[in-house]
C-alpha cells in the first residue's frame, strides 16, 4: 500500500520522444488503450487491496477488542442484567473471529454500530468528522502544492543561489516545527498580537472551530477561521514537499532529454515548463497523495488546538473513552483512504509520465 | 446521590462522573449550620462583586469538554459537563444546592410550592408539592405526572445511569396535578437526591410512550428551566436561549454559546483574544502558567471549596497493600502538604484533605487523616512491626519480596504526572520503590480498576450533591465482582471490620444527627485502616473578561453556570 510498493508496479517504457512521431489517430487509439489499461489496473489494484484491508481490519478489530471493553460505559449502571443483555446483543461471548465476521458483515451493509460514548451512529459521526477534516486537508493540500511547487522550481532553477539557500534553511525550520507549537505561535502572531496592538474588538483571524457561533457556510467568517489551521498544516507540508519538488526538478533538469532539447535549441522556458516540470511532477504527485492519505487520520494535534471536530479529534475522544464501535470503522475508513490515495498516486504517475505502463 | 464518584481525570467523564452511589438523606448541613433551608441564602459560592448588566446581548463561553449525550437518564450522560451546560439550565429539579453558612445544603427549588416532607416512621413517604406557576416551555403545567414518569423511567428502565434511591420506590401516587407522594420500600437517607442530584424532572406529556433517548440525547426542545437549548452542534458548540415561559427570573442575555475548546492552551488564547468571554478550566499545571499570563481586564475566582478530591488508591487485596501496616507506612512516608503546595500553591491552595468527604460534604467529615504527616520514624515502626527489614539498597523487603509497586493514573495528565514524580521521590526516601505506568481513562476505569489489576492508583473522587455516599468507595458490598458485572466502585477492595454497618447507617438513616455521627465514626475507621489516602481537593477556577457582568460565582455542586440567568453583558 505504501508508495514504495506502488512504484514497484510501474515499468518504464521507451523514451517519450517516440510518442511524438505518432499520428493523431494513433494518439487517439493510444489514449483509449491507455485509459483501458489504467481502468484495468485500478480495478485489479482495488481487488488486490481487499485482502489487505481485510487482514488490516481483523488486526484492528483484534487489537481494539482486546484493549477496550465495549461495555465500559454500561458498567456505570451497575445492573448485571443490562450488561448480560448488551453482551448477548453484541455477541461478546463468541470467539473473536466470529465477532469480527458479524461486525464486518454489518459494516459492509452500512451498519457501523452505535457509539458507546454518545449513542450516535458511528456512520454519522465519522461522516461528519471526515467532511470537516477533508475541508482542512483539501485547502491545505491545494495551497501547499502550489507553494511547494513554486519554491521547489525556483530553488532548482536558482540552485545554490542566496534565495535557494534561504528557502532551504526555511524548509528545514518548517519541517522541524511541531504542529502544536506552530499552531499556538500562529495564533499569537496573527490573532492575539494584532488585537492587542491595534486595540481591535475581535482578532483579525479566528481560531476556535470553523465558524463563529450562529454562522455557517462558506463565507468570510469561514475563511477567517480557516486560515490559521490551514497555515499550521501547510508549513510542514510546504517544507517537505518543496524539498522533494526541488530534487525532482533538479533530476529532470540534468536528464539526457533536457540536455538534448537544449542542444536542439529549444527555448529555455519551454524546456523548463514542458519537459522538466512535467516530468518532475510524477514523483511529486506520489508523495503528495501518500502524505494526503496520512493527513486524513493524522490531524489530531491541529484539530485539538483549533477546536475542529474532525477525524483526529474523533479518534482521540473515542480512544480515550474506549469507544470500540467508532474506533473500528474509523480505522477502516483511514485504511481505505490510504489504499485509494495510493492508487490515485499510481494513476497520477502514469498519467503524467507516458513511459510508465501499469501492470 | 451523585457522590463518591471516581472520574477519569481531565475530562471528568467515564466512570460514574454524574453517578450517585449509595445515598443518604441530607438536610444535615442546615442542621449543622444552625439554620433551616428556608433561611439559606441564595449565594452559590464565594461571592464576587456584582457587576450591573444590561438586558440583551450574547456571550461565548469556553467548555473544555463536550457532553456525550443529553438523555440525563441514560448511561451516555455520564459527563459532568452535560450537567453544567444543559441539565442545570433547562431541567427543573426538586432541590438546588446552596450555601448555608459554611455548609452546602439542598434547598427546595423554585419548582416546589414548599419544601418536600418525609415521614419518619412506618414506610417512608415523601410528599412533593409543585409550584402552581411551574410550566414547561410549551406552556403545559409541570405536574405530579411528570415526577411519576421520571421516577418510573429510572426505576424500570434498562439503560439507566444510576437507580440508587429510585430502586427503593414501591409506589407513586398523584392525588392531584400538583402533588406527588412517593412511598419507599425501605428508609432512604438520601431521599433529597430523588429528582434532584443527577436527574431532575422530565415532561411526561412529551415523552411518555415515545423513545426518550432518541428525543433527548442530541439536545431537546423542551425546558423547565430558565434556558432552552437552541442548538447543539456536535463537536462545536451548544447554544442556549431564554425560556420565555420560565416562571422565575428571566435570563438577561439573549443567547449564550458554549464553545468546545478542549485544548487548554488554545482555550486561554481564545479567551485572551476575546473569542471566549469566560472559561472554567481544570487546574492543570499549564493552567497556572496561563493564569499568570492573562492580562488586565480578566477576572477570576479560584475556589478550593469543591467537590473534587484527588487521592491515592491502594488495592487492599494486592501485595504489598494487603497489609494495613504497609498502608499506614505509606501514609506516613508521604508529605501531602508539600505535594499540595507544589500543585496548587500558586493558586493559594496549600492544605491537604483530611477526609474522603469533600468540602461539599464538610458537615459529615472528620479530620482523622491529619495525623498522617511525613514521619520516617513512624514508617520504620510500622514496617518493622509488620516484619519488614530494609535491604542494602534501602528498600523494604519481607519474605524475599521487596516493597515495590506500580502506580497508575491517566497518561498525559501533567498534574498527575508531577504528583507521581513527587510521590516516587518521597516513597523512595522512605524505602518504597514505585514505578509509574499510566494509561487511558478507558483502560484504567474500564478494565484495571474494576478488575482490581492495579496496585496503586491516582485519581479523583467527585461529589456532586451534598449527600454523603462513602459506601460507594469503601463498603465491601461495593467491591466490583463477577456477580455484579464488575460494576461496584470500591476499586480498592476495602473490607474493613465495623465499617459497613456505619456506612449503611449513613445511607439509610433519615435523622441528620445520627447520619453525621455515623459518618464521622466511619471516617475515623477509614483513617485508621488507610484503604486509600486523600491528597487534596482540586480547586475550581472561573475566569471571565470585563464584558461579563452579574453575580458570578462557582457552585461546587451545580457548576459555574448555576446562576447563568443572572449573567449579562456588563453595563
Amino acid at each position: 500500500m505504501g508508495s514504495g510498493k506502488v512504484t514497484e508496479a510501474l515499468r518504464a517504457a521507451p523514451a517519450p520522444e517516440g510518442r511524438h512521431s505518432e499520428g493523431r489517430g494513433a494518439q487517439g487509439r493510444g489514449r483509449v488503450g491507455r485509459s483501458r489499461q489504467m481502468l484495468r489496473y485500478a480495478v485489479r489494484r482495488l481487488a488486490y487491496s481487499v485482502p489487505v484491508v481485510l487482514v488490516a481490519s481483523f488486526v484492528f478489530f483484534w487489537a481494539v477488542r482486546s484493549t477496550f471493553d465495549p461495555l465500559t460505559k454500561l458498567r456505570q449502571a451497575r445492573d448485571p442484567g443490562v450488561l448480560a443483555r448488551e453482551s448477548a446483543r453484541l455477541g461478546l461471548e463468541r470467539p473473536v473471529l466470529e465477532q469480527y465476521g458479524l461486525w464486518m458483515k454489518a459494516f459492509v451493509t452500512g451498519d457501523w454500530g452505535v457509539s458507546t460514548r454518545t449513542g450516535d451512529r458511528a456512520q454519522a459521526m465519522i461522516g461528519s468528522a471526515l467532511g470537516t477534516t477533508l475541508q482542512l486537508v483539501g485547502w491545505a493540500v491545494l495551497f501547499a502544492v502550489v507553494v511547494a511547487l513554486a519554491i521547489g522550481t525556483y530553488s532548482a532553477a536558482r540552485q545554490y543561489s542566496a534565495g535557494d539557500h534561504l528557502l532551504t534553511g526555511l524548509s528545514y525550520l518548517g519541517v522541524a516545527m511541531p504542529a502544536f507549537w506552530l499552531g499556538l505561535l500562529l495564533i499569537q502572531v496573527f490573532a492575539i498580537w494584532p488585537r492587542e496592538q491595534f486595540g481591535l474588538e475581535q482578532p483579525p483571524l479566528y481560531f476556535v472551530g470553523l465558524h463563529s457561533p450562529g454562522m455557517s457556510g462558506v463565507n468570510a467568517d469561514y475563511f477567517r477561521h480557516l486560515v490559521l489551521p490551514v497555515m499550521t498544516l501547510t508549513v510542514g507540508l510546504i517544507a517537505s514537499w518543496s524539498r522533494f519538488s526541488r530534487a525532482s526538478m533538479l533530476e529532470a533538469l540534468n536528464s539526457d532529454y533536457v540536455k538534448t532539447a537544449r542542444a536542439k535549441g529549444v527555448p529555455p522556458r519551454r524546456i523548463f515548463l514542458r519537459h522538466a516540470l512535467r516530468n518532475s511532477l510524477a514523483p511529486f504527485v506520489t508523495v503528495v497523495a501518500a502524505d494526503t492519505a496520512l493527513l486524513i487520520g493524522g490531524l489530531v494535534v491541529t484539530e485539538q488546538i483549533f477546536a475542529i471536530s474532525g477525524m483526529g479529534r474523533l479518534f482521540l475522544d473515542s480512544l480515550l473513552a474506549g469507544d470500540v464501535y467508532v474506533l473500528l470503522p474509523w480505522m477502516l475508513i483511514v485504511a481505505l483512504a490510504m489504499v485509494l490515495f495510493n492508487l490515485a498516486a499510481d494513476l497520477g504517475y502514469a498519467l503524467l509520465d507516458p513511459r510508465v505502463t501499469l501492470r | 446521590m451523585a457522590m463518591g464518584q471516581h472520574e477519569n481525570g481531565r475530562t471528568r467523564t467515564l466512570v460514574g462522573t454524574r453517578r450517585a452511589t449509595a445515598a443518604a438523606a441530607l438536610s444535615v448541613g442546615a442542621v449543622l449550620a444552625g439554620c433551616t433551608s428556608s433561611g439559606v441564602g441564595q449565594a452559590g459560592a464565594t461571592q464576587n462583586p456584582v457587576v450591573p448588566v444590561k438586558e440583551g446581548g450574547s456571550l461565548v463561553i469556553g467548555a473544555e469538554q463536550e457532553p456525550d449525550c443529553a438523555d440525563w437518564i441514560s448511561v451516555c450522560s455520564g459527563s459532568i459537563w452535560g450537567d453544567y451546560l444543559m441539565r442545570t439550565t433547562t431541567i427543573p429539579k426538586v432541590f438546588d444546592t446552596r450555601r448555608s453558612g459554611d455548609a452546602w445544603v439542598p434547598v427546595a427549588s423554585p419548582l416546589m410550592a414548599d419544601e418536600p416532607t418525609t415521614t419518619t416512621s412506618g414506610p417512608q413517604r415523601i410528599t412533593y408539592r409543585i409550584s402552581p406557576d411551574a410550566v414547561w416551555s410549551d406552556g403545559e403545567p409541570i405536574t405530579s405526572a411528570d415526577l411519576k414518569y421520571t421516577a418510573l423511567q429510572i426505576r424500570d428502565g434498562k439503560d439507566v445511569l444510576d437507580k440508587t434511591g429510585y430502586d427503593k420506590i414501591s409506589k407513586i401516587e398523584t392525588p392531584d396535578a400538583k402533588t406527588a407522594v412517593v412511598t419507599l420500600r425501605e428508609t432512604y437517607g438520601g431521599w433529597r437526591t430523588l429528582f434532584s442530584s443527577i436527574y431532575g424532572v422530565l415532561p411526561e406529556h412529551l415523552l411518555k410512550g415515545k423513545n426518550r433517548n432518541a428525543i433527548m440525547k442530541d439536545g431537546y426542545s423542551f425546558s423547565g428551566g430558565p434556558w432552552k437549548i437552541q442548538s447543539w452542534k456536535k463537536g462545536t458548540s451548544v447554544t442556549l436561549i431564554p425560556n420565555a415561559r420560565y416562571w422565575g427570573p428571566k435570563p438577561k442575555l439573549d443567547k449564550v454559546t458554549f464553545q468546545f475548546t478542549t485544548d487548554t492552551a488554545a482555550a486561554f488564547q481564545a479567551f485572551k483574544s476575546g473569542q471566549l468571554d469566560a472559561l472554567f478550566p481544570t487546574p492543570q499545571l499549564d493552567v497556572v502558567e496561563q493564569l499568570n499570563q492573562t492580562a488586565g481586564g480578566t477576572r477570576r475566582q479560584i475556589d478550593a471549596e469543591t467537590g473534587n478530591l484527588e487521592a491515592i488508591w491502594m488495592n487492599n487485596e494486592k501485595f504489598p497493600f494487603d497489609s494495613v501496616d504497609v498502608r499506614r507506612a505509606v501514609a506516613y512516608a508521604i508529605d501531602r502538604t508539600a505535594i499540595v503546595k507544589k500543585l496548587y500553591g500558586s493558586l493559594g491552595v496549600g492544605k491537604p484533605a483530611q477526609s474522603f468527604l469533600t468540602p461539599v460534604l464538610s458537615s459529615y467529615a472528620g479530620t482523622d487523616f491529619s495525623h498522617y504527616t511525613r514521619d520516617l520514624k513512624a514508617v520504620d515502626k510500622a514496617m518493622r512491626g509488620d516484619g519488614w527489614a530494609k535491604g542494602s539498597d534501602g528498600i523494604w523487603a519481607k519474605g524475599g519480596r521487596r516493597a515495590e509497586f506500580t502506580i497508575v493514573s491517566l497518561a498525559g495528565n501533567k498534574r498527575r504526572e508531577l504528583t507521581e514524580q513527587i510521590l516516587q521521590t518521597q516513597l523512595e526516601q522512605a524505602g518504597f520503590r514505585m514505578t509509574i505506568k499510566n494509561t487511558t481513562p478507558a483502560n484504567l476505569f474500564g478494565k484495571q480498576a474494576p478488575a482490581g489489576t492495579f496496585q496503586m492508583g491516582l485519581w479523583t473522587l467527585i461529589d456532586t450533591f451534598p449527600d454523603p455516599t462513602q459506601s460507594n468507595s469503601f463498603s465491601s458490598t461495593s467491591i466490583p465482582t463477577e456477580a455484579n458485572g464488575r460494576s461496584g466502585l470500591n476499586f480498592v477492595r476495602a473490607r474493613i471490620d465495623g465499617l459497613d454497618p456505619l456506612l449503611a447507617t449513613v445511607d439509610r438513616e433519615t435523622d441528620p444527627r445520627k447520619r453525621v455521627k455515623a459518618s464521622r465514626q466511619a471516617d475515623k475507621i477509614i483513617a485508621d485502616q488507610v484503604p486509600a489516602i486523600p491528597i487534596s481537593t482540586v480547586p475550581n477556577i472561573l475566569l471571565w473578561n470585563d464584558r461579563v457582568g452579574g453575580p458570578l460565582s462557582n457552585n461546587p455542586s451545580e457548576g459555574p453556570w448555576w446562576n447563568l440567568a443572572k449573567w449579562g453583558v456588563a453595563k
